[in-house]
């Protein structure tokens, strides 16, 4: 019965209680010491028992306690001690010596009650009165824990962070806001972190995630830092939301990879940091075996030697440029073929400092579409140039047979080789009009041809103004008297000698003039006006008050072929190359042409010319 | 003054005919050639006063031939027109510089023609006459 007694006292004892000897083998462990410390009575009897629950750094003390016991009889302290699963208790330990009949000591009884809790309590209540405004003030959320790892303090951002109350952390291991999938590595982490306290980012470069309290996970970014108290060592842990963050450098990847262009991220060592998709299928190399690599390997040899010092360069002065420009770059694939490549730089600045982004295209297919399109341009050319000879002879083969057309029928219609009737003298006259006008039409195509083509030099020579004006003006004179026009002439004076293509210089008054009396009615008004523009240009104005031009119909005025009604060329004749030659020939001259008109009230034609051109005579 | 001879040179049939009619509606004496070479022949045998030759012939060209005429002491004294189709400026300096006397742009002028070459005929009348002592 008592021995009954005994074994129930100690199985139900709230104490864990242990037997040693005093080398420290264990000689007895009951069942609250399973509890505490993991370890069942089979597993720990015959052990040592620091090995068993003393953490690491703290054997010294181990030892001074057991020292001070065998010394006094009994000592009891405060300390920590270590679970089997690696986990920290407080606890509140006595040891009692036990000495035999010569008084020599038999056995260490050592009673050890888990205060874990109490100290929880403790140290929440030191740093609470110590820390808790502070902490309330930064932005991050703080959690702070004591040596076995329990939440001792945590700050409003924290719970608002993970979704708990204060009291609900209290006393809480830490691993609580931690995926279970990370728990059992982070007890032996913060273990280790005791052992060695000093500040630090938690696991720099991993992927770290908390857990809310409803079981959502977000990536974390942690630092650290040891707080020592007269209560012990404490962590002072800063935990910050990433998601914006990751979600930022998602964006960021789908940025890179969406990108049409490999796009290449390298650091100043020429480290390559980050690559997308399409440079992996651009140069043939996955991913994995270009990373950390130097940016090099995708130069070719021959350029692999300064591309360091441009990559300097670059740092010294980062913006963004295109690489190389004018110059041909190339890329080297992972087979070692070579392909024509346009490469982009950009600077990014990041945590890690200034990085490099080039953006690389592969341009062999723009290549060849240059050399494709310079060959057409070249054909094309040809093709012009032919089309140039081609006008050029058909209108010399043209004229040919007209001559005699028209010299055949002046001749006859003259009655030189004998007389004719009248009837048979007004179909030679239409024989010959029509003549006259193929070969206007011929001489001004080949003339335009010649004036677009760039074929055509000015001949520049003195002349006097009022003479030419008076010799053009003298050609038209038939037809004004025909058409009772009345043609005025006046000229700025002091304004007579000009040094131009004096041959064009008529031909384009010529035009102008001829074109007035067309479109003027039987008894109209045409004039002439030139004056001084300027100091260096004159101005020739030919006005008429005859048919007008319809406000939108000037743009088309000056191009070939356009006389404005289809009616029009029936009833005023004419080629339709007068105004756009005379417009080729005032541009031939670095002059300008314009027009005025009032629809129904008559037009002005202003030609401004410089009064020196220069030009090789012939 | 209407007996002169007059050498047409014109390698198109229909042209050497309308000058030559002309010209022979005038009362000239006329001669042709639709080539340089039988051009050349004609002068020999029949020298004429005047010739009214075209630029652009095939084989040798009006030019060469003009130049050929001036450079023979027996032919100097033919009046030498040159006959071009484009009227271009420094085809008159070309005909000039090779010894032609005078230059008539084609289309020829029915009207105008009979006049111009009755004017060449006459200066060249007035320098013989002035030239002999």
């Amino acid at each position: 019965m008592s021995r009954a007694l005994t074994d129930v006292l100690l199985d139900e004892t709230p104490d864990a209680v242990v037997v040693t000897a005093p080398d420290g083998k264990v000689s007895y462990w009951n069942d609250e010491s399973e509890r505490v410390f993991g370890y069942s009575s089979a597993e720990a009897v015959d052990q040592p028992l620091d090995t068993l629950i003393v953490p690491p750094g703290h054997q010294d003390l181990y030892l001074q306690f057991r020292r001070e016991a065998l010394e006094k009889g009994q000592c009891t302290f405060e300390t920590t001690r270590r679970r089997k699963d690696g986990s920290l208790v407080h606890a509140v330990v006595t040891n009692k010596v036990i000495y035999d009949k010569e008084g020599r000591a038999e056995f260490i009884v050592t009673t050890q009650k888990d205060v874990t809790q109490l100290k929880v309590l403790r140290d929440a209540k030191l740093v609470e009165s110590k820390f808790r405004d502070l902490l309330e003030s930064t932005p991050d959320a703080i959690i702070m824990a004591n040596e076995t790892g329990r939440i001792v303090l945590a700050n409003s951002q924290a719970e608002a962070l993970f979704g708990y109350d204060r009291g609900e952390l209290l006393g809480q291991l830490v691993e609580l806001l931690l995926p279970s999938r990370y728990r059992g590595g982070h007890v032996a982490h913060r273990s280790g972190y005791f052992a060695q306290p000093r500040t630090r980012s938690m696991g720099a470069g991993l992927e770290l995630y908390g857990l809310r309290k409803d079981e959502t996970e977000f990536p974390v970014e942690i630092s650290l830092s040891p707080l020592r108290t007269d209560e012990g060592t404490l962590v002072m842990s800063a935990i910050r939301d990433i998601s914006e963050q990751k979600r930022a450098e998602q964006k960021f990847r789908g940025l890179l990879e969406s990108a049409p262009d490999a796009m290449v991220i390298a650091n100043h060592a020429g480290d390559i940091v980050l690559v997308n998709a399409q440079t992996e299928r651009l140069f043939g190399y996955p991913r994995e075996e270009l990373l950390g690599k130097k940016v090099e390997i995708l130069v070719p040899e021959r350029f692999r030697g300064v591309h360091p010092g441009h990559r300097n360069g670059f740092f010294n002065e980062p913006r963004a440029r295109s690489m190389g420009e004018g110059l041909e770059l190339h890329g080297l694939r992972r087979d070692g073929s070579e392909f024509p490549v346009e490469i982009s730089l950009s600077p990014l600045e990041t945590e890690e400092g200034t990085l490099v982004s080039s953006a690389i295209r592969d341009i062999t297919d723009r290549r060849g579409i240059e050399r494709t399109l310079q060959e057409k341009n070249a054909e094309l050319e040809r093709a012009n140039q032919a089309k140039d000879r081609f006008l050029a002879s058909m209108s010399h083969e043209l004229r040919t047979p007209l001559n005699g057309i028209i010299g055949f029928a002046e001749f006859l219609s003259d009655g030189k080789p004998g007389s004719i009737n009248d009837k048979q003298k007004e179909y030679l006259g239409d024989i010959l009009n029509s003549g006259r006008h193929l070969l206007h039409l011929i001489n001004d195509m080949l003339d335009l041809v010649k004036v677009q083509a760039g074929k055509v030099e000015l001949s520049a020579e003195r002349f006097s103004l009022r003479e030419a004006i008076g010799e053009v003006c003298a050609g038209i004179r038939p037809i004004a008297e025909t058409k009772r026009i009345a043609v005025k002439v006046e000229i700025a004076p002091g304004l007579d000698f000009v040094t131009l293509d004096q041959q064009r210089f008529k031909q384009i008054l010529y035009n102008l003039l001829s074109n007035a009396l067309k479109f003027t009615d039987d008894g109209g008004h045409v004039g002439v006006e030139a004056a001084l523009h300027g100091k260096e240009s004159l101005q020739l104005a030919v006005s008429d008050d005859g048919i007008g031009i319809r406000r939108e119909d000037i743009g088309r005025l000056f191009t070939e072929f356009e006389q404005l009604e289809t009616g029009t060329a029936r009833r005023f004749g004419g080629t339709g190359l007068g105004l756009a030659l005379t417009r080729s020939l005032v541009i031939l001259h670095g002059g300008e042409i314009g027009v005025e008109s009032e629809f129904g009230m008559g037009s002005t034609f202003r030609v401004t010319l410089p009064l020196i051109v220069t030009g090789e005579g012939a | 003054m209407s007996t002169a001879t007059i050498l047409v040179v014109d390698d198109n049939s229909t042209n050497l005919k309308l000058v030559s009619d002309v010209l022979g509606f005038e009362g000239y004496r006329i001669l042709q050639a639709d080539d340089a070479e039988s051009a050349q022949e004609i002068i020999r045998k029949t020298p004429p006063d005047l010739i009214l030759m075209d630029i652009a012939l095939p084989g040798m060209d009006g030019l060469t031939l003009t130049r050929l005429l001036k450079a023979d002491e027996t032919t100097r004294h033919v009046i030498v027109i040159a006959l071009t189709a484009f009227a271009m400026k420094g085809d008159e300096a070309k005909a000039r510089l090779a010894g032609c006397d005078g230059y008539i742009t084609k289309p020829i002028d029915t009207r105008t023609l009979p006049g111009a070459v009755a004017g060449y005929l006459r200066s060249a009348n007035t320098e013989e006459i002035r030239g002999k002592p």
